[in-house]
């Protein structure tokens, strides 16, 4: 069989760069708050979702259903910390409670989003059709998502590196007592990084939701690969999910030649990050934070 | 109406054998098992294939209890050491890669359709003799079930346990191997779901990869969170609780007209109670159980007449 390998680095490029947009979010809260969201794959749905409203039944275009997403979806996010998670961190619930009360939320998400639109898959329009660059086949739409990842990659560093605010996530997810003592308002950057996290959830949906389909489990079935983008990048760091995330999008394009290879099913291909996941334990559960130090 | 009620009861004593086996990972030893649906679906296609070929079906339950005692060694030997959220990820990874092959592979068991169930009791005509007979069956796993749970929890060893989950440091310090408690905990959690998947599978007789979605976990945190964790008597009144909740919102659907898709709303009335449990009663309806032992009894009973003596 004949393998287009210039098309498969590039599809794990488009992959890398959705998980990328979807765990900015987890990883940058798991490592302020302590515990994984795991309503974090509602709030990509529910991004999606709004884009479609926006884009799609109120024809306004994808760019506006995006900002009105990252907006939108921000707001949910923040509103969700500010009434669930940080009371009951406040009354002293433990990890595991935390992480029961994501799940809970995920499922009033989920489902009152169901009861919303539908259970039934949604499409957004194609933007434009596929054409050819060389031996790549592509689409306008993996051009935008690819642009947005570096944009995002970009910004992001230079707002954690150069900005007030950036050093004081950076203070607060390393030493929030001393972050405190020195004056800062670790309640507000936890809230901005909600916010954010959120919003960006919701930008990932939107190009996941527009490259395959919509409906109310679009962020579930990507939730696996992005925690595993989490761990593997070391839980708060941003450079190590950046590497994790185009490491995990390589290895399950590369995995599904390998499956369709050896004729198994494709849809092994979330087994692939499920086998990275489980070697990060084992080998190494900082990930590779190590290489990232100064993050 | 009668049939109703039995079939309840069944599902109440499955579910009540899940609960248990959640309390013992969570309530007593404090590991955040978020793929408890996993084990149950071991337990379940287990006993569906081997049933298949002729096993009796005890032997059928114990294999099921044995492989997903394994599995859970394996799937949780690699996070043990490390913190509950560890755990409670590559657990949670790990039932829903486990229902995807049992979704693909459609010569293992059916793939997508699922596979039909020979039952323990042959159909005997009468509905009613059926679930009785269940019954009876469900019921004795779950006597031996909570037996095993509560000896364990008043035990020596349970008592470990529980220092493991209030601080592991200090355990660890007096020479308790913390990865080792967690370890069996975690098996015999995972061999009791397996009895349960293997019970409810021969009960309804047949199985899907539908029937065991995240949602089951979830269901079942539910019940333990809500009864009481700790207490084994709160972990079958959360089930009994939930599974009524279940059935009555079922019953409601049809009497009632609402705006909101009522499956939509079961699920998210299930998260808004879960929430306000966490809130307002992170202990659940009844108390962490006691520990009774001898040395305690005697320390109160010297301490009575003591403060007699003085009076």
């Amino acid at each position: 069989m004949e393998v287009n390998w210039a098309q498969v680095l590039f599809n794990s490029v488009i992959t890398g760069s959705i998980y990328l947009l979807g765990a900015v979010g987890v990883t940058l809260t798991y490592g302020l708050s302590n515990f994984p969201n795991f309503a974090h794959a509602e709030f990509i749905t529910l991004g999606a979702f709004i884009g479609y409203f926006v884009a799609e039944q109120f024809g306004l275009g994808l760019p506006l259903g995006i900002v009105a997403a990252f907006l939108v979806t921000g707001a949910v996010g923040f509103l969700c910390y500010r009434s669930i998670f940080q009371p009951l961190a406040k009354r002293g619930a433990t990890i595991i409670h935390l992480m029961v009360a994501s799940i809970a939320l995920g499922f009033i998400l989920r489902h009152s989003i169901g009861a919303a639109w539908s259970w039934n898959p949604l499409y957004f329009t194609p933007t434009s059709s596929a054409f050819d660059i060389g031996p790549l086949r592509v689409t306008g739409l993996w051009l935008w998502l690819i642009l947005t990842a570096i944009a995002l990659s970009v910004i992001m560093h230079f707002v954690l590196v150069r900005t007030t605010i950036g050093k004081a996530i950076r203070a607060s997810a390393s030493n929030p007592e001393l972050a405190l003592a020195s004056g800062i308002n670790v309640d507000r950057v936890i809230w901005i990084t909600w916010f954010v996290g959120a919003g960006l959830a919701a930008v990932a949906g939107i190009f996941r939701a527009a490259d395959t389909q919509l409906w109310p489990l679009t962020g579930w079935d990507i939730i696996l690969p992005i925690f595993a983008v989490v761990i593997l990048g070391g839980i708060g760091n941003f450079y190590g999910a950046i590497a994790a995330a185009f490491i995990i999008g390589l290895a399950e394009n590369v995995g599904v030649v390998v499956l369709i290879a050896v004729g198994l099913s494709t849809t092994y291909r979330i087994g692939i990050a499920f086998l990275i996941l489980i070697i990060t334990l084992i080998v190494k559960p900082q990930g590779l934070a190590m290489l990232f130090r100064r993050a | 109406m009668l049939t109703y009620f039995l079939d309840f009861l069944v599902f109440v004593g499955i579910f009540a054998i899940v609960a248990l086996s959640l309390n013992l990972e969570f309530g007593f030893a404090g590991l955040a098992n978020f793929g408890k649906v996993a084990f149950f679906l071991i337990g379940a296609y287990t006993y569906a294939l081997l049933s298949q070929i002729g096993i009796p079906f005890y032997l059928c339950l114990i294999s099921g209890a044995l492989i997903s005692a394994i599995f859970g060694l394996l799937i949780s030997l690699p996070a043990l050491r490390l913190r509950a959220d560890y755990l409670a990820i590559a657990v949670l990874a790990f039932g829903e890669i486990l229902r995807l092959i049992f979704k693909s592979e459609k010569w293992l068991a059916g793939g997508n359709w699922g596979m039909s169930v020979s039952p323990v009791f042959p159909w005997m005509g009468s509905s009613v003799i059926y679930r009785l007979e269940n019954i009876g069956l469900v019921g004795l796993c779950l006597f031996i079930c909570f037996l095993v749970v509560q000896l364990l929890a008043n035990s020596p060893y349970g008592r470990v346990m529980r220092a493991i989950r209030e601080d592991e440091v200090a355990a660890e310090a007096l020479g308790k191997d913390r990865a080792k408690f967690k370890a069996q905990a975690f098996m015999l959690g995972s061999a009791m779901a397996a009895v349960a998947g293997g019970l409810y599978a021969q009960y309804l007789q047949y199985v899907d990869p539908t029937m065991f979605m995240p949602m089951v976990t979830f269901t079942v945190w539910i019940m333990v969170l809500l009864g009481g964790p700790a207490n084994n008597w709160g972990a079958l009144l959360g089930a009994g609780l939930v599974e009524l909740f279940d059935r009555g919102a079922n019953i409601a659907k049809d009497y009632l007209t609402l705006p909101v898709d009522p499956s939509n709303l079961q699920y998210i009335l299930f998260g808004v109670l879960i929430i306000l449990v966490l809130f307002y009663r992170p202990g659940g309806l009844l108390k962490e159980s006691q520990i009774k032992t001898k040395a305690l009894e005697l320390a109160r009973y010297a301490r009575d007449t003591d403060n007699n003596k003085r009076s």
